[in-house]
């Protein structure tokens, strides 16, 4: 049996019932008419190993949101991805957005040679362990911060928030200075063989370091860490991995870290990677309703049903996608919310990249922050020291 | 050995002046390679990374002088490229003085020449623990495309 025949038997296709629930949530469906999931199924069994994957491959955001709905649990993102694989097999040439850089700096970074230069934003107030079993993976953030400078991205900002509050509720880390990319995006592009030799990087990284534990700010790393590096390392050895809301929003909670008062009203945005895939939804809403005099809007769409930013592995991004991130930042915006908050460096590349667009002149222009830059500006600095 | 030097070369004066190398009898590196391009423009931080990532030692970008674009929207977006992407190689730690860029006027052969001795120059200054070549592994990525 080859590899795809073991696909459709792992991702329980055949279970398929033709209802085409996932079509209708779909929220590229929503708007590219061509773009059916359930017939991208039907079409791609009909198919053997030489003819052409359908194009349309390309256009899932792998938001999950089908998978929510589907009956029979048909694990479609994943079918879509060995779609992909053999479309790549079959040497295709994919659409990637932003010239393919991204994808570029995930490939080098793939290089055993590679040592990278990569923790000159960390500021000096912050104490970091040279030697601990916790680390706190950055993720790309600095990679983010350069390539995406003209649309004044600031993902960075996320993460030096991230460690204030660990800082502030003494929990000791250490910091990786050769971590690479988590791989996500390659692995859900169908590039798999990029993945694995990222993940097999990082792993060496973690074990010559002696990592125990992991905390990270990025749903894509906690999610991959969590679930894709166990699936496809053999030798993974059941690293603890913990999202940073995890366990700031116990704390903030029982009052072990506290805030200052403030009068914004924010809404938050549930990244797919952290809601859907990750069922974290509650602990990054606790952090924010921890804070005295802070009012959060729910948007119609939250948790489970959250609309996706609209451009997940960093491919394909078209016009579709402008509607979907276009509709994410109106719903923001008819929350009456001052601040629109999430959790994923990603969304936030693509929804202010929305904003910038200029064919989109009427986009909601609210303001968009990380979850940990807004709360940890917001610590009280009573008992700091 | 010499180093592997991959030149994106505007197909106006930055063209015209390796085809002047050329004519005049001036010798370069064999090791240096050409792509040709419609606009210097075209060139983005994707491109210049996959040189790097397929094993290139250095990369020349060789275009008009500013305000000679013969498409008339000037040099701005690939300085624009150029500085983000030597940004990017820092992080990385892959030494970004290898990338370079080059305003030429039309037919300076020497100036062609000149340009490439100092890049070789600087690539062979690179400590050698730093220079490593990133030659492409196994990934199904480094297939040549064929059927795109």
């Amino acid at each position: 049996m080859n590899d795809f025949q073991n696909t459709i038997n792992n991702t329980r296709i055949r279970l398929c019932l033709d209802c085409g629930k996932c079509t209708v949530v779909c929220p590229i469906s929503r708007y590219d008419q061509d773009f059916n999931p359930r017939l991208l199924v039907q079409g791609a069994l009909r198919k053997d190993d030489t003819q052409p994957v359908d194009e349309k491959v390309w256009s899932c955001i792998s938001c999950n949101m089908c998978m929510e709905r589907c009956n029979y649990n048909v694990q479609f993102t994943d079918f879509i991805r060995a779609l992909r694989n053999k479309a790549l097999n079959q040497g295709v040439e994919v659409k990637y957005s932003h010239g393919g850089t991204p994808q570029a700096i995930m490939r080098m970074m793939g290089h055993h040679e590679i040592k990278q230069n990569r923790l000159k934003w960390l500021p000096q107030d912050i104490k970091v362990l040279k030697k601990s079993e916790t680390a706190f993976f950055v993720g790309c953030a600095p990679y983010f911060d350069i390539l995406f400078k003209d649309i004044g991205v600031k993902t960075i900002a996320g993460v030096v928030g991230a460690l204030r509050l660990l800082n502030k509720a003494d929990i000791p880390f250490t910091l990786l200075p050769n971590e690479r990319c988590c791989g996500r995006d390659l692995l859900v592009l169908g590039d798999t063989d990029g993945f694995i030799s990222l993940a097999r990087e990082n792993l060496a990284e973690f074990n010559r370091k002696g990592i125990k534990r992991i905390i990270t700010a990025c749903p894509e790393g906690y999610y991959t860490f969590k679930v894709d590096y166990p699936r496809y390392l053999q030798n993974w050895n059941n690293i603890e991995v913990v999202h940073i809301s995890e366990l700031i929003a116990p704390l903030a909670q029982s009052g072990k870290i506290t805030f200052e008062s403030t009068g914004q009203k924010v809404t938050f945005h549930d990244p797919c990677t952290l809601g859907r895939y990750s069922r974290i939804f509650e602990q990054p809403r606790t952090m924010l309703e921890a804070i005295d005099g802070m009012e959060l809007l729910e948007m119609p769409d939250n948790r489970e049903k959250s609309l996706c930013c609209g451009a997940s592995p960093w491919a394909f991004c078209g016009s579709v996608n402008k509607l979907v991130q276009k509709e994410r930042l109106s719903q923001a915006g008819d929350t009456g919310a001052d601040v629109l908050v999430t959790a994923c460096p990603k969304c936030q590349i693509h929804l202010k990249c929305a904003q910038k667009n200029t064919e989109n002149y009427n986009v909601n222009q609210i303001e968009i922050k990380d979850i940990c830059d807004i709360t940890s500006q917001l610590l009280s600095s009573e008992e700091v020291q | 050995m010499q180093p592997t030097i991959l030149v994106f070369a505007c197909n106006w004066d930055g063209w015209s002046s390796m085809e002047a190398a050329t004519s005049e009898g001036l010798s370069y590196p064999a090791s240096v390679k050409v792509v040709r391009i419609s606009c210097l423009s075209r060139i983005h931080m994707g491109l210049i990374l996959n040189a790097f990532n397929f094993g290139a030692d250095g990369v020349l970008l060789l275009g008009c002088e500013p305000g000679k674009c013969h498409y008339c929207s000037d040099s701005d977006y690939v300085i624009n490229e150029y500085e983000k992407t030597r940004e990017i190689m820092a992080l990385l730690g892959i030494w970004k003085d290898r990338l370079s860029l080059v305003h030429l006027p039309a037919f300076d052969g020497q100036g062609f020449v000149n340009e490439i001795n100092k890049l070789v120059k600087e690539i062979e200054g690179i400590p050698a623990a730093r220079r490593s070549k990133l030659i492409g592994s196994e990934g199904i990525h480094q297939e040549p495309v064929k059927n795109g």
